[in-house]
């Protein structure tokens, strides 16, 4: 039996800036490995300067890397043909100023797409980023968040198998950002792999069913969202008919008493709630939140520098 | 050939003031044809019609070397070349829209000047010849120009073509004529600027099969070089 093709896969890329006047050099990314699954939502999260757009753009075939190389739908990264299929949506969503509906058709020919489909297609994409009564007006003058939308319309334009998003509702509001997370869950329903890479953790945590943590150019971190939010090294016992005094840092809460602790005492805190009369009604691994996560792993971040203005 | 034609259209809707800047040149020699004097003008009108009809060959350089620039600048550039968009095809819309740029501009003073120095009593027929000729110069030094700014910021990609053509110029005129024929801009030009319609004189085509050429030698170097160039302008 053939392996499925990854829809996304870098192979031990590194990228190097190098200065043209100064001996610098800066590594953007260091022999990084990464495959996305074909159907998957896959998180792609750092701090600022890790690499993440890097990343994206040698898969788009706007950089080169400095070594090591990668595929895109079984294609190798740069391929042109292969973004037929594939969505994309910068950082900062830059569109030529024309009446958004001829935008859209303009991206969409891009792609070979043509005839009555186009335009058909352009109001259907432009419905689903909530920009239909927006279609005649031009995109120059579009707040970033209708720039954001419409950017991430002409993404969908060709119906990607793959849609590789960058920062997808940084300028969105609470509104905006639910509609773009349901159009990403029916995408992956739709047997489509989404590839988001974002700073809103809580989005990442809510959608995604796989991450990735990349810090200083190198992964730190991968895997399933729930693995990665659960704590290996704490428990929350969840139980009734004890004293809150009677064990240090339990909480009560509609009349039970919840207790944190590290896993290699479990056994013997659960052994003097029973001794104790009392009746353990569940006992749950702590579920951190992806904050927690990302923090942990990105300890040694540098705060970004100031001059000292406000 | 879709993806070329569309960005050469889009190119050429971009640079529409530009476009329309050149035009009132092309205005002003209308409305000199209108309120002069024409019998007694009529060489002021033709030392006129050569000077804004080359005017565009360095309008040409202007636009080949800002294109690239322009779009990365801008990071519109992002959204084009993720589509099914190949840098070459990208490069060569961009050499149609600064040639149909330099075509329209063309195309306007053509018109006006078979008008203007048709009444003057000029023999107007060698008209759109000399266009034809401007537009295959401008062809070739956008293009040169495009090649030079795949690398260069357009200050100095302008530069370095002005270099470029000037240099096959020089040696026309202080080691052999023939030189003018290695980048043929500076003959064509010439061609334009030397013309008297005082006689038909020759449709010679040489030096314009010669620019179309070139064209695609420089476009293809183009297209090699851009093809590595990482384009995404932010740096983290």
């Amino acid at each position: 039996m053939t392996e499925m093709p990854a829809a996304l896969e870098f192979e031990s890329v590194s990228k190097e800036y190098r200065s043209v006047f100064s001996r610098q050099c800066l590594r953007a990314l260091d022999g990084f490995d990464l495959r996305v699954e074909a159907g998957e939502i896959f998180g792609f999260l750092g701090p600022n300067g890790a690499g993440k757009s890097t990343a994206i753009h040698i898969a788009m075939g706007f950089m080169r890397p400095t070594s090591g190389q990668g595929h895109m739908l079984g294609r190798p990264f740069g391929d042109a043909w292969t973004r037929r299929h594939v969505g994309f949506l910068a950082e900062n969503v830059a569109l030529y100023h024309r009446r958004v509906d001829r935008l859209l058709c303009f991206y969409g020919a891009l792609n070979r797409m043509g005839g009555t489909c186009l335009g058909e297609r352009a109001r259907e994409v432009l419905q689903m980023v909530g920009l239909q009564d927006q279609a005649k007006r031009n995109a120059g003058k579009f707040s970033r968040g209708m720039l954001q939308r419409a950017g991430l319309a002409q993404a969908l334009m060709n119906d990607p198998k793959l849609l590789i998003l960058d920062e997808p509702t940084s300028a969105l509001d609470p509104l905006a950002r639910v509609m773009v997370r349901e159009l990403i869950r029916s995408a992956r329903e739709a047997g489509k792999t989404i590839f988001l890479s974002s700073h809103l953790l809580s989005e990442v945590e809510l959608i995604c069913d796989r991450v990735a943590v990349l810090h200083r150019g190198k992964l730190v971190r991968l895997g399933r969202t729930a693995d990665l939010l659960q704590s290996t090294e704490q428990t929350e016992i969840v139980t009734r008919g004890i004293a809150l005094q009677d064990f240090a840092g339990a909480v009560t809460h509609d009349g039970v008493v919840s207790i944190t602790v590290p896993i290699s005492t479990q056994r013997g805190v659960m052994q003097r709630v029973w001794e104790l009369g009392g009746e353990i009604i569940s006992v749950n691994p702590v579920r951190r939140s992806l904050e927690q996560v990302f923090l942990e792993v990105t300890a040694d971040s540098q705060p970004p520098q100031t001059d000292g203005r406000l | 050939m879709k993806p070329m034609l569309l960005i050469a259209f889009n190119f050429v809707r971009e640079q529409r003031w530009p476009i329309f800047v050149l035009l009132l040149w092309v205005l002003l020699l209308a409305f000199l044809g209108l309120v002069a004097d024409i019998p007694r003008m009529r060489e002021d009108l033709l030392f006129l019609f050569k000077q804004v009809a080359v005017y565009v060959v360095a309008f040409s350089i202007f636009f080949g070397g800002s294109a690239i620039y322009n779009e990365r600048k801008s990071r519109r550039i992002l959204a084009v070349l993720s589509k099914a968009v190949r840098r070459e095809q990208y490069l060569s819309g961009l050499v149609l829209g600064v040639t149909a740029a330099c075509a329209i501009y063309c195309f306007a003073l053509g018109l006006t000047g078979s008008w203007t120095l048709g009444a003057a009593g000029f023999p107007i027929s060698r008209v759109w010849f000399l266009m034809v000729c401007l537009v295959a110069a401008c062809m070739l030094a956008g293009t040169v120009a495009l090649m030079f700014s795949t690398f260069l910021n357009p200050f100095l990609a302008a530069g370095a073509t002005a270099l470029m053509l000037g240099v096959p110029w020089i040696a026309s005129q202080t080691v052999a004529a023939r030189w003018a024929y290695v980048i043929p801009v500076s003959a064509l030009t010439t061609t334009v600027l030397n013309s008297t319609f005082k006689v038909p004189g020759n449709t010679e085509w040489f030096p314009v099969c010669l620019a179309v050429l070139e064209t695609a030698v420089f476009w293809v170097i183009a297209g090699k070089i851009f093809s590595r160039v990482d384009i995404a302008v932010a740096v983290e």
